[in-house]
């Protein structure tokens, strides 16, 4: 009875070190499939982008080599599950990543949330010619020339056997030269299972698994 | 020897005496005079009396409760939301039962085992933190509304284990999620211009908790296809709290007393020795829900009417819902606790050798009165509205008067009540007030101001 009270309504925590594994979510996705996504979305798009373009000078006058500029506008979440407070940090990770490379740099997102306030653009509505040399003006006249638009999209496909669900995620990085209106694409994707119980792993992905809808 | 056995019982009496006189009242008798006061808005002096509530260790953070409320409606929405924050953490640690509270509430009542909140009660708890949070900073709010889905979803979680299929319904319907937190997120999510994705998402979550709110469709239809607000407006959302909310009150269960009396009087006319008789009804807690004075609030902008309030949340029959799923554990709680209380009382006759038709009485009397001074746990956050009710207009910019009337049956019960608001290009501002008939309490709390 005593020990029953004096445990009662306790919680513990501790400090995870930056080389441990992320904890992997239950019911959702988390940590573990955000991270991975970004890094092989973010990395595939810059280095297929990091070459010089014809419409883009590669050097400054002075020999000093110029970076492309890269406005991300936002996250959009067409996937199944709600992304809470994850949302926010998927774009400082991303915007982070881009600012790391010596190719690209980024537009404050302060400076895109402030030109879409003063346009009163839907982020999806940019890709339209005449809305998007209305949002490059504003940016420039703010001191922030662009040279690409980039949206990031999650969606995800569910697959239930049962009891057992696997959701593949996919991140999908969309980048538009705003000078040409051209757009490539990368995208990484991560699948993940949620089980019942702890056989449901074993089960539904050994070798010997079965391939019917059992 | 005779007599030596009739002095053992004799001391035993005491102790019995002190097992009578645990509770004999219930938080119900404590709240009526600090609720009147309430509404009549008298707020100092029901602030006093809720005050003077928290002295009662049972009963203390319920009052917190109530005094978060009388602080939000006089114009201190950071108090209030430091009281919510702390009782909110408070709740989360007293969700797990003390084994000790458990045990003993079986040979007193309900009351003494520990209160954490009914389950809507903490959903609105984080509800009323991010309304609190809105109307002086705002920093928080989007975070106390992913809380409050985390919330409502570790409540539905819990509250599905080990149920049968055929309560799923019933469970399902009273773990519903608030519509109104959905809405809430949305709209913070649409003001950043940013994330209609996120906005789209809750209020289509929104609809289809509550698909008759037209209102909610044209945000739908708005966050799909259109944009927040034009330049040189911003938007204005007034929440209104309407009508007086649920509260409870002792019943007397006769159904459930008449079958326990049957059931020992058999008892006793087959075993060795008698136990005492189910003369006191067994008392459970009811959810009443006061008469409806107001339906909504017209909402007039400069003169100008603009339309009234929807229903986001019914908070009534939220609570009836949540009552209806809980009541076959409160019945099997209060059966269990007669038992106990018959079994304890068969128990000392044993010990004690009372055979005697004398001390056999004696005891059985006791054992009545000591199930006489059972009372039903009628706990609850007492000064919550009937219903949560909002309306969005977009407004030019500046200063406008803002006339809020109540409304029954579409005809305007007052003149209303006058109030300016300052609008914020392409921002939110936000007016909450509470209407629990046809006059206001408090003051109305504005943000930005």
């Amino acid at each position: 009875m005593v020990l029953g009270t004096g445990c009662r309504g306790y919680q513990f925590a501790h400090v995870i070190k930056p080389d441990a594994a992320n904890m992997v979510g239950s019911h959702k996705a988390g940590a573990e499939v955000f991270d991975p996504l970004i890094d092989e979305a973010v990395s595939k798009l810059l280095s297929a982008e990091c070459g010089p373009s014809p419409d883009m000078p590669a050097m400054a006058a002075d020999g000093t080599p110029l970076k492309k500029t890269i406005c991300f506008i936002g996250v959009e979440n067409k996937s199944a599950e709600d992304l809470g407070d994850f949302k926010d940090q998927i774009y400082q990770q991303i915007d982070a990543r881009i600012r790391e490379s010596n190719t690209f740099s980024a537009i404050s997102r302060r400076m895109v949330d402030a030109a879409l306030y003063e346009t009163r653009l839907r982020p999806d509505s940019l890709y339209i010619p005449d809305n998007m040399r209305l949002f490059t003006a504003v940016l420039e006249r703010q001191g922030q020339p662009m040279d690409y638009l980039m949206y990031a999209t999650l969606t995800s496909g569910t697959t239930k056997r049962n009891n057992n669900t696997q959701r593949d995620y996919t991140l999908t990085l969309e980048l538009v030269n705003v000078n040409t209106g051209v757009a490539t694409s990368q995208a990484a994707e991560i699948r993940k299972g949620y089980h019942k119980s702890r056989a449901g792993a074993w089960w539904n992905y050994n070798p010997f698994a079965s391939t019917s809808g059992e | 020897m005779h007599w030596k056995r009739l002095a053992i019982q004799l001391r035993s009496w005491p102790l019995l005496l002190c097992a009578v006189l645990c509770g004999c009242s219930t938080h119900a008798d404590f709240l009526q005079q600090p609720r009147d006061l309430f509404y009549r808005n008298e707020l100092s002096e029901a602030e006093k009396k809720f005050t003077s509530l928290q002295r009662k260790k049972r009963e203390a953070d319920v009052a917190e409760l109530d005094l978060a409320m009388i602080e939000l409606v006089q114009g201190r929405p950071k108090e209030a939301e430091k009281r919510l924050k702390v009782l909110r953490d408070r709740f989360d640690e007293l969700e797990k039962q003390s084994i000790a509270a458990g045990t003993l509430s079986y040979f007193t009542d309900d009351q003494t085992r520990t209160y954490a909140g009914e389950d809507y009660e903490k959903i609105l708890l984080r509800l009323l933190l991010a309304l609190s949070n809105l109307m002086h900073d705002g920093g928080d709010a989007e975070a106390y509304s992913l809380q409050m889905h985390e919330k409502q979803e570790q409540l539905f979680q819990k509250a599905v284990e080990d149920i049968s299929e055929d309560k799923r319904t019933q469970v399902n319907q009273a773990y519903r999620p608030l519509a109104v937190g959905y809405y809430l997120r949305g709209l913070l999510r649409e003001q950043t211009m940013n994330n209609y994705d996120d906005a789209v998402r809750n209020y289509e979550a929104a609809v289809s908790l509550n698909p008759l709110c037209e209102p909610l469709r044209w945000d739908l239809e708005r966050a799909k296809h259109g944009v927040y607000c034009s330049p040189g407006h911003g938007v204005l959302y007034v929440f209104a709290m309407v009508g007086r909310g649920p509260h409870k009150i002792e019943v007397a269960e006769y159904a459930t007393s008449d079958a326990l009396l049957i059931a020992d009087r058999i008892v006793s006319a087959v075993g060795p020795m008698s136990v005492p008789p189910t003369l006191a009804p067994i008392k459970i807690p009811k959810v009443v829900i006061p008469q409806q004075s107001i339906d909504c609030l017209g909402v007039s902008i400069d003169g100008t009417r603009i339309g009234p309030t929807a229903s986001m949340t019914d908070i009534a029959t939220l609570a009836e819902q949540t009552y209806d799923a809980a009541l076959p554990k409160i019945m099997a709680r209060a059966v269990a606790r007669r038992v106990v209380k018959k079994a304890s009382i068969y128990a000392a006759k044993d010990q004690l050798a009372a055979t005697t038709p004398l001390a056999s009485l004696a005891m059985d009397a006791a054992g009545v009165a000591w199930e006489a001074t059972e009372s039903a746990d009628t706990r609850c956050w007492g000064l919550l509205p009937r219903e949560i009710q909002v309306l969005r207009v977009e407004v030019p910019v500046g200063r406008h008067q803002l006339q809020l009337t109540p409304v029954l049956d579409s005809r305007s019960m007052t003149k209303g009540v006058n109030e300016n608001v300052e609008i914020t290009a392409g921002r939110n501002t936000y007016v909450l007030c509470y209407f629990p008939d046809t006059h206001p309490i408090g003051e109305f709390l504005i943000s930005h101001r």
